[in-house]
């Protein structure tokens, strides 16, 4: 109750704020009294505030708090253009009312510059995005924060940060990215605090306290992870070919000897394809994963090697209206191996084949300012799935609204969406940008 | 005598052809040299553009973004566009292979993911980044995709009425479009449906000319079924920079290239 009047104070305060947030700078005679005609500042700042709430469709009997999502987000942004250089910083001050703390999070602390003509550098913490599915990733083993797009944050969150060293050559028609990233650095994934999760030890649904930890590996050279990625266009059709030495990017090995979830090392290569057909666009991408210290498959207690393959196609349908559908598959390479070895209950084995239909639905409404969307994952194989409604409104430059649904259901409560069951909730934020 | 005569007539015809082209040239000669003069000055250029964005009840967004643009071979271009403004899209790029006869080729750069989004080639009129400008009025239409007839030659303008070949592909029945004769830029457009009610219109408020081009730097978007309008106001243009045809990649999409994006 106490977490429920501070949201509602939090949310008071930010309308409070967002409502003089439409000042007109501009006077009838426009542009007239308007900075553009002065020379761009080198530094400049801006950012956001916003308020989010998500709350529980049912009660999880594994989780006293029926919010999901509470808080109160500030970002601040800088960037500043030197000679050669630009200099960019993103910094989140968060007030939680969930955790009932105070969190500040780097987003962004990066530099990039020129190397020479043809190679852009970028070091320090930054996003880094690659790949062609549209919320499934197969070549992209960069970080995500799954939480927080389960619990209903802003799509850009989904995304988590590196701090990488990232080289990116352009030749004539071949382009190479490399990015180095020093110490390895997982996805955010459930760990039972906001959303609980199927142990496949325990065999059942857990929530925290515990919350899940993944051991990371230890903070060697050896255990650098390194993401390459060669690149080029053929006319309208794109092609691109990847490389990956890491680790699997959630705790999905289990060490027997300290009771606790580690990171498998793996290796992956990769490459996909992207560019227009029958009037809409296709993608396909293909993945192998190579599980390093468990390539007979025979360890159940690590991850199997996998080949991942996904083919989506998106058109617009009618004016302002498009569908999107992609078909996804995670295969595992040492099947037979792993169901000899499978030592819990057979019934929560895996299959060695996951089907994945996706299907997204966006309608375009009011030159963009409202925009409404479907996204619908269902897996035959898995028997469960996911349904994202979310509705996106642009009232002003400065103050835009978001409202959505995660309904995630299955008939089984060890499957991908299916142990998310207890998870399903109802989110809204509010932001205010300046 | 005779050969008098054929001289005469030879340069009566001449002559006549000659004012006769001069006094109403054929109408696909007015389209096209429309279409050069405002999306193919130049062999390439650069702009500030920045969007006043006021809908039916008064309310007001702004965007501004900076454009580069690059004629290619048989009418193809390529467009560049990086937004500065406001905060919430700043960073976002936008590059468009155009491709007359065939479908544009679109990107959307999205800097808080790092994300090069494709953009499925849809339909070109709906709206520019949340204006009244369509993504057809910014990169303009097919010259083939309508029936041209010039209806109408007054002292400053050829007026010509475009009718869509295929009317299922457009919200339109038909536009006209006053196309000044000194400039060749069209200076207003106005867009009707089936009952002949005009329901959109596109103003040039001011022209200046720029490296010998004459140029529309400030111009309306109206929907008069909303009471909405879009201002677009353009400055700093620049043409003829010799701007390489690799700055239309995937390399300024995620790093825009500085060099052309400054104003000189």
């Amino acid at each position: 109750m106490l977490k429920f009047s501070k949201q509602t104070m939090l949310m008071a305060a930010l309308l409070a704020m967002a409502v003089p947030g439409q000042a007109d700078d501009w006077d009838d005679d426009p542009w007239d009294d308007d900075p553009w005609d002065d020379d761009v500042s080198a530094f400049e700042w801006y950012g956001f505030i916003e308020g989010a709430a998500g709350h529980r469709l049912q009660s999880n009997p594994v989780i006293g708090d029926d919010f999901s999502l509470g808080e109160l987000r500030l970002q601040l942004e800088g960037r500043y253009e030197g000679d050669v250089a630009t200099w960019r910083m993103k910094l989140d001050g968060i007030a939680d009312g969930v955790t009932d703390e105070l969190d500040a999070e780097l987003r962004e602390a990066m530099v990039s510059f020129p190397f020479g003509d043809r190679t852009d550098v970028r070091l320090g913490r930054q996003v880094l995005t690659w790949g062609t599915g549209d919320l499934v990733f197969l070549n992209d083993l960069f970080p995500k924060d799954w939480e927080s797009f389960l619990i209903g944050r802003d799509d850009d969150y989904l995304k988590g940060t590196s701090d990488a060293a990232r080289i990116s050559w352009y030749g004539e028609h071949i382009n190479l990215e490399t990015v180095i990233t020093p110490l390895f650095e997982p996805d955010r994934y459930p760990d039972g605090q906001r959303l609980s999760y199927f142990d496949p030890m325990q065999g059942d649904i857990v929530g925290a306290p515990p919350r899940l930890r993944g051991v990371k590996p230890p903070r060697t050279a050896e255990n650098a992870e390194l993401a390459l990625r060669l690149h080029g266009r053929a006319g309208a059709q794109e092609w691109a070919l990847y490389g990956y030495r890491g680790f699997f990017p959630q705790p999905s090995a289990f060490d027997p000897e300290s009771g606790q979830f580690t990171f498998a090392p793996m290796n992956a290569i990769g490459g996909s394809l992207r560019g227009p057909l029958a009037g809409g666009l296709y993608n396909l991408e293909t993945s192998y994963y190579d599980s390093r210290d468990n390539r007979d498959g025979d360890n159940p207690l690590l991850p199997n090697s996998e080949i991942r393959f996904l083919a989506g196609f998106e058109r617009e349908m009618v004016t302002n209206f498009t569908l999107g559908a992609q078909y996804y598959l995670e295969w595992l390479q040492d099947y037979s191996a792993l169901r000899r070895n499978w030592p819990m209950d057979p019934a929560t084995l895996p299959d060695e084949r996951r089907h994945l239909a996706t299907v997204r639905l966006t309608w375009r409404m009011m030159r963009d300012n409202l925009i409404v969307s479907l996204m619908n994952f269902y897996s035959p194989s898995d028997d469960d799935y996911f349904i994202r409604p979310t509705v996106q409104y642009r009232h002003t430059d400065q103050l835009q609204f978001n409202a959505g649904i995660n309904l995630f259901g299955g008939s089984d409560a060890s499957t991908f969406y299916g142990q998310f069951e207890e998870n399903s909730s109802v989110f809204a934020r509010l932001r205010y940008s300046f | 005598m005779k050969r008098l005569t054929q001289l005469i007539a030879g340069t009566v015809l001449l002559f006549g052809v000659g004012m006769l082209s001069a006094e109403t040239p054929d109408v696909m000669e007015i389209v096209e040299r429309a279409n050069q003069a405002s999306y193919y000055a130049g062999e390439d250029g650069r702009s500030e553009a920045r969007m006043r964005i006021i809908d039916g009840r008064g309310r007001e967004q702004v965007r501004q973004f900076t454009l580069l643009r690059r004629n290619g071979e048989d009418g193809r271009q390529d467009y560049l566009v990086v937004f500065s403004r406001p905060s919430d899209v700043r960073g976002t790029v936008f590059l468009v292979d155009k491709n007359p006869g065939g479908d544009d080729d679109r990107w959307l750069y999205l800097p808080g993911l790092d994300l090069v989004r494709r953009i499925a080639p849809g339909d070109k009129r709906t709206s520019f980044v949340g204006s009244h400008m369509y993504y057809e009025d910014v990169s303009g239409r097919h010259l083939e995709d309508d029936e041209h007839e010039l209806i109408e030659t007054t002292d400053e303008h050829y007026v010509i009425r475009s009718t869509p070949k295929d009317p299922g592909s457009v919200e339109f029945a038909a536009f006209n479009t006053w196309v000044d004769r000194e400039t060749w830029l069209p200076m207003k457009a106005e867009y009707e449906r089936d009952d002949g009610e005009i329901y959109r219109r596109m103003e040039v408020l001011e022209v200046e000319e720029i490296d010998g081009y004459p140029t529309g730097t400030r111009m309306r978007m109206d929907d008069l079924d909303e009471g909405g309008h879009t201002l677009v106001e353009f400055r700093f243009s620049r043409y003829d920079l010799g701007i390489p045809a690799d700055v239309f990649s995937e390399r300024s999409l995620r790093n825009p290239p500085r060099r052309w994006l400054q104003r000189d």
